[in-house]
């Protein structure tokens, strides 16, 4: 290490030698600087992500039901995950969150893509478009959640008085009233408030593709189809693939929206695993059990971006 | 996880900021103790009680400062459940009877029993107000008010139709099928089948003769007349067509909405909402009150009691004058006159402001006849996230009665084994 | 292959004109280079040419088509890009094809014409890798082989070298030419660098300002510039600029400067109009010489810059700086008077007031 060092101008006197300014900074010429830097986040990372994780493990093998003291804390092995298999809500709650983690994405991922691709464009107004467009994933889920129950009231909400007056609907319709509906209607709700998110990212990644591509294209025949297809979006898998990881995590982990908007009914009909979790800690107060939901769905969600990653290819250039 | 509320909480939540605005400057002259007091207070009128009583209670004892935190209902556990594992406790915690069992089996609770013994207006409260707080003979907190269910009724349609309030069970479901009618747009009843509907579901099992609790300790639920309940009481929706199609998602706020712009014609709750559906519709001519009416069974009206609990044990001084204040009269008549709750206190219920006031009479009767809500470690979560789904999916006709109530024991054996 | 009008074509930006009236016609197989200092206007030409960008006014003409309104991808042409413009998610093999596979040319086909232009260019090993795995000679070689692929009427090639480091600017200007006399496809060609519009173009049209300074062959650019901009833009170092009075002399016409009288014996412009007025006479540095000769210069020596082949030297002649190059053998001293001869009959007289060739 020492002769690794560069030191530049030369100490000059013994406390030269001491000043701790002066030795931060050959401290900073070494390559030791990377993991002095890197510590503070290190040790935060450990302090709130690390820890409650392996915490909330352990816990997962544990019977720990905060209302029943006298059950103990004992270690009951794969008992919660035995359950799991057994638990009908569990099956349901699985198939619901894939759906709406799925068809959401979707959906927001589409919506983005045609609204980044129309800012791009650089019209006049498309700044003040883009602010606009952007709104509503600056609104927090609770009051984006609350602003559409009222919207999709069966009673006060002006989207059934738009559609009825439209004709499209006979009469006012409870859209969270009916599983038809319910998991529909939430999941436009989410694509509604999050695509400003795929927006964003695509925005940016679109800004990254050199317009001589484009011109190539149209000189070589390649219509916006395929352009869009054969160019835009392989530019872009990079970012898409960051922004579907980073939103499959999101929604698969909050049950906000849904907890506001369903509460995950009616019936199960729009139960996902996050809801069921959240309610086995908090109203059931089985931890243990709600430890071990959390867990798979860690391991889910580590599975999903292992194959999604490999799938897509990103790592490929 | 970020903070979540439910829906009535930010229809009110306006309102309740404004008013809790307008208490937080009283902290700032603290004298000597400072107690923090959480509650789940959550619409207007509720703030507006809860002013008036902190201002009587500055007035008397300017030696205790206290500062409220509204806790919306739904994330109440989450957070009391958090407080007391991180050691973040509130001094004064205000505990509703069906969360008794459970924040006293987490360890939340201190033994306030020698304090309220030696109280002298401990002998103004019958002793079944302290049942529902109280486990192998310690008492855990005092009533704040009390949430007595009681029904609403469009006195106007009633009359129209020639009408009397109902007293049972087939009464109401007569009336409810008489005041249906799409062509105006109006329905029966106003169900609640969405989030905090489970109560409901219970209290028409219970009165249907399917008890929960049963005299020798045990818990269980009678299957054939769950069953028979469960099928009565979502015919309403599934049959009947009595109530608004909404109801498989209908909450405190669309079941309150709907009656106050008069699209149901009947609406069970407490009280507590009195004022609020005062504001909209002429009390005593556009509606009016009545009890709950009697099950073929049972006859189940919840008396259900907000307990104020002293928390952290190391302020339990101040906190006992604070938690004892709301049992004074001019407290709890305060309290009464902004929001609808009922006292208590047996003294304040006897006050002349009270009992002069027709519109209080079925409260007041069924204070004799009413009885608590069952309580047990595991009930709450139980009923939430069991029940309530499992009565939907009959609602939606995604199940039948007969599956809904197997679906209930099952989860029944599992909360309590 | 196709001839290429381009009739006075016109484009601005709102108030801004970048193109004013611009016309030139390129015969069959010719070479036209766009040639001009940055904001000229010729890459925006360019792009007009291949129908990017729409003109404000005149008319494009390809053979004896008006493609004004006429798609780029139906112009039949094909462009090189100065960022190459290669497809970074396809391989090489893919990218040189895609105009095929975008005219639906049925596959066996195209691999047929992707392998005649990646031997003819050299890059049949490469066919299978990524744009991104290519060093830039290799990805010039690439963006070349799509645009000869589909065998076009037109090339368009707007600044292909400048992203090229010196060595490989030039050999794959040699390159270029090479596939020009063997294909001989029409070409317009954008530089910025008079090397390579000399040697490549033969037609070069040097543009300022949106307007076209001179348009001619390369040798005429070069000996008979129409302005002092042309002048000065063409060669290195550039032209001498020596400001002086036009008299009669003894062997016809001489400038008489500030540091003595030059002598134009043999001089071939006819410039006896600016008799008696002030001229500027545009002396190559390559016209100066170390020799003697019926005209001649005489300087104090500023500075010496040998560099191998030639020696450059400048000279102050009165108040101005000329710079002659000289062999390599001269190795005058600064400070030193020196006298240069001069080749007078390849001066050129500019009228200072408006710039142009007398």
């Amino acid at each position: 290490m020492a002769e690794a060092r560069i030191t530049y101008p030369p100490p000059r006197t013994a406390w030269d030698r001491y000043n701790p300014i002066r030795l931060i900074g050959e401290v900073s010429e070494t390559r030791y600087w990377m993991y002095l830097l890197l510590l503070p986040s290190a040790l935060l990372i450990c302090a709130v992500v690390i820890y409650p994780t392996l915490y909330g493990m352990q816990m997962s093998f544990r019977e720990m039901r905060l209302n029943r003291p006298d059950l103990g804390t004992d270690w009951v092995g794969l008992k919660h995950y035995a359950r799991m298999l057994a638990d009908p809500i569990f099956w349901v709650s699985l198939r619901n969150t894939a759906v709406w983690v799925t068809s959401a994405i979707a959906l927001e991922f589409l919506i983005g893509l045609v609204a980044a691709l129309a800012l791009n464009r650089n019209l006049p107004g498309s700044k003040v478009l883009a602010v606009l467009i952007l709104l509503p994933y600056f609104l927090p889920n609770v009051v984006a959640g609350h602003m559409w129950a009222l919207m999709l009231d069966p009673r006060l909400g002006v989207i059934n008085d738009v559609l009825v007056h439209l004709g499209w609907l006979a009469g006012y319709k409870a859209w969270f009233a009916d599983p038809s509906t319910a998991m529909a209607a939430a999941i436009v709700v989410e694509a509604w408030h999050s695509f400003p998110f795929f927006t964003l990212l695509i925005l940016a990644g679109l800004k990254g593709i050199p317009i001589d591509l484009y011109k190539a294209a149209d000189i070589d025949g390649a219509g916006p189809f395929a352009q869009l297809r054969l160019i835009t979006l392989p530019m872009l898998r990079t970012v898409i693939a960051a922004a579907v990881i980073l939103r499959v995590i999101g929604l698969v982990n909050s049950p906000d929206l849904l907890l506001i908007l369903t509460s995950g009914g009616p019936g199960r009909s729009t139960q996902v695993l996050s809801l069921y979790a959240f309610q086995t800690a908090y109203k059931d107060f089985n931890f243990g059990y709600a430890g071990a939901l959390s867990v798979v769905m860690f391991i889910l969600l580590m599975g999903f971006a292992w194959a999604y990653v490999r799938l897509s290819k990103v790592n490929e250039d | 996880m970020t903070s979540r509320f439910d829906r009535r909480s930010v229809l009110k939540m306006g309102g309740g900021l404004l008013a809790a605005s307008a208490l937080l400057p009283r902290a700032a002259f603290a004298q000597s103790t400072a107690i923090n007091y959480w509650h789940t207070f959550t619409s207007q009128s509720e703030f507006a009680g809860l002013d008036e009583v902190m201002k009587l209670f500055a007035a008397a004892h300017p030696e205790v400062a206290v500062t409220q935190e509204n806790i919306p209902n739904p994330e109440f556990m989450a957070k009391v459940t958090a407080a007391v594992v991180s050691g973040s406790r509130p001094d004064v915690t205000m505990v509703s009877s069906e969360r008794f069992a459970d924040l006293l089996a987490m360890g939340a609770l201190n033994d306030l029993t020698d304090k309220i013994a030696a109280w002298d207006r401990r002998s103004d409260f019958d002793d079944v107000r302290f049942a529902s707080i109280s486990k192998d003979g310690k008492v855990y907190g005092v009533p704040a008010f009390t949430f007595v269910d009681w029904m609403y009724y469009r006195k106007d349609w009633f009359d129209e139709a020639g009408l009397a309030p109902p007293t049972t069970y087939a009464e109401f479901r007569d009336a409810a099928i008489k005041l249906t009618d799409p062509a105006k747009g109006r329905f029966g009843f106003g169900m609640r089948g969405g989030a905090g509907g489970q109560a409901y579901v219970i209290n028409v099992m219970e009165g249907f003769g399917a008890k929960l609790m049963h005299e020798d300790g045990s818990i269980s639920l009678d299957r054939d007349k769950a069953i028979e309940a469960v099928d009565w009481w979502s015919g309403l929706l599934v049959k009947d067509g009595v109530v608004p199609p909404s109801a498989p998602n209908d909450g405190f706020r669309q079941i309150m909405e709907a009656f106050q712009t008069g699209q149901t014609a009947m609406l069970w709750h407490h009280t507590g909402s009195f004022q609020d559906n005062a504001k909209l519709l002429k009390a005593g001519v556009e509606f009016a009150t009545a009890a709950i009416p009697a099950g073929p069974v049972n006859r189940v009206s919840r008396l259900g009691y907000a307990y104020n609990t002293a928390t952290k044990p190391e302020t339990i001084d101040a906190s006992w004058e604070w938690i004892k204040f709301w049992g004074e009269p001019d407290a709890a008549v305060a309290f009464l006159e902004k929001t609808g709750y009922f006292p208590a206190s047996t003294k304040a219920a006897q006050d002349e402001r009270i009992s002069g006031n027709p519109l209080y009479k079925p409260a007041a009767d069924t204070l004799g006849f009413g009885i608590p809500s069952p309580s047990f470690p595991g009930f709450a979560g139980w009923s939430e996230s069991v029940v309530l789904p499992a009565f939907q999916r009959v609602l939606i006709k995604e199940a039948t009665p007969e599956q809904a109530v197997d679906e209930m024991i099952d989860g029944l054996n599992q909360a309590i084994a | 292959m196709a001839t290429l009008s381009i009739n006075s074509i016109r484009k601005s930006f709102g108030a801004v004109e970048v193109l004013n009236n611009i016309d030139i016609q390129l015969e069959d197989g010719g070479f036209l280079v766009l040639l001009g200092p940055s904001g000229c206007g010729k890459s925006t030409l360019l792009s007009i040419i291949a129908g990017l960008e729409t003109s404000s006014g005149g008319d494009i003409v390809i053979g004896d088509r008006n493609v004004n309104d006429v798609h780029p991808k139906d112009r039949n042409i094909a462009m090189v890009f100065q960022s190459y413009a290669l497809y970074p998610t396809m391989s090489v093999r893919r990218n040189i094809g895609f105009g095929l596979e975008m005219r639906k040319v049925d596959a066996r086909e195209r691999e047929a014409a992707v392998d005649r232009a990646a031997d003819l260019l050299q890059i049949g090993h490469l066919l299978d890798r990524k744009p991104g795995q290519l060093s830039g000679g290799q990805r010039q070689r690439v963006a070349m082989g799509r645009a000869i692929v589909r065998n076009p009427e037109l090339f368009l090639f707007d600044e292909p070298l400048s992203n090229l480091d010196a060595k490989l600017r030039v050999e794959m200007r040699t390159e270029i030419k090479r596939l020009h006399d063997r294909l001989g496809t029409t070409t317009v060609y954008v530089t910025h660098d008079q090397v390579e519009a000399l040697t490549l173009g033969t037609q070069v049209a040097v543009m300022k300002a949106g307007v076209i300074q001179q348009l001619a062959d390369p040798e005429t650019i070069y000996t008979k510039p129409a302005n002092m901009f042309v002048a000065g833009f063409i060669g290195s170092p550039t032209m001498n600029f020596l400001r002086g009075t036009l008299e009669a002399g003894a062997g016809g016409l001489q400038l008489r400067h500030a540091g003595g009288t030059l002598a134009m014996p043999g001089l071939e412009q006819d410039a006896s109009t600016h008799l008696g007025r002030e001229v500027v006479a545009g002396i190559r540095p390559e016209s100066l010489h170390g020799g003697e000769a019926a005209a001649a210069l005489t300087g104090i020596v500023d500075v010496v810059e040998p560099t191998g082949p030639d020696t450059m030297v400048v000279v102050k002649v009165g108040e101005q700086l000329l710079t002659a190059r000289l062999g390599p053998k001269h190795r005058p001293r600064p400070g030193e008077t020196l006298r240069l001869g001069v080749d007078a009959a390849s001066i050129n007289l500019f009228d200072p007031e408006t710039e142009n060739r007398i």
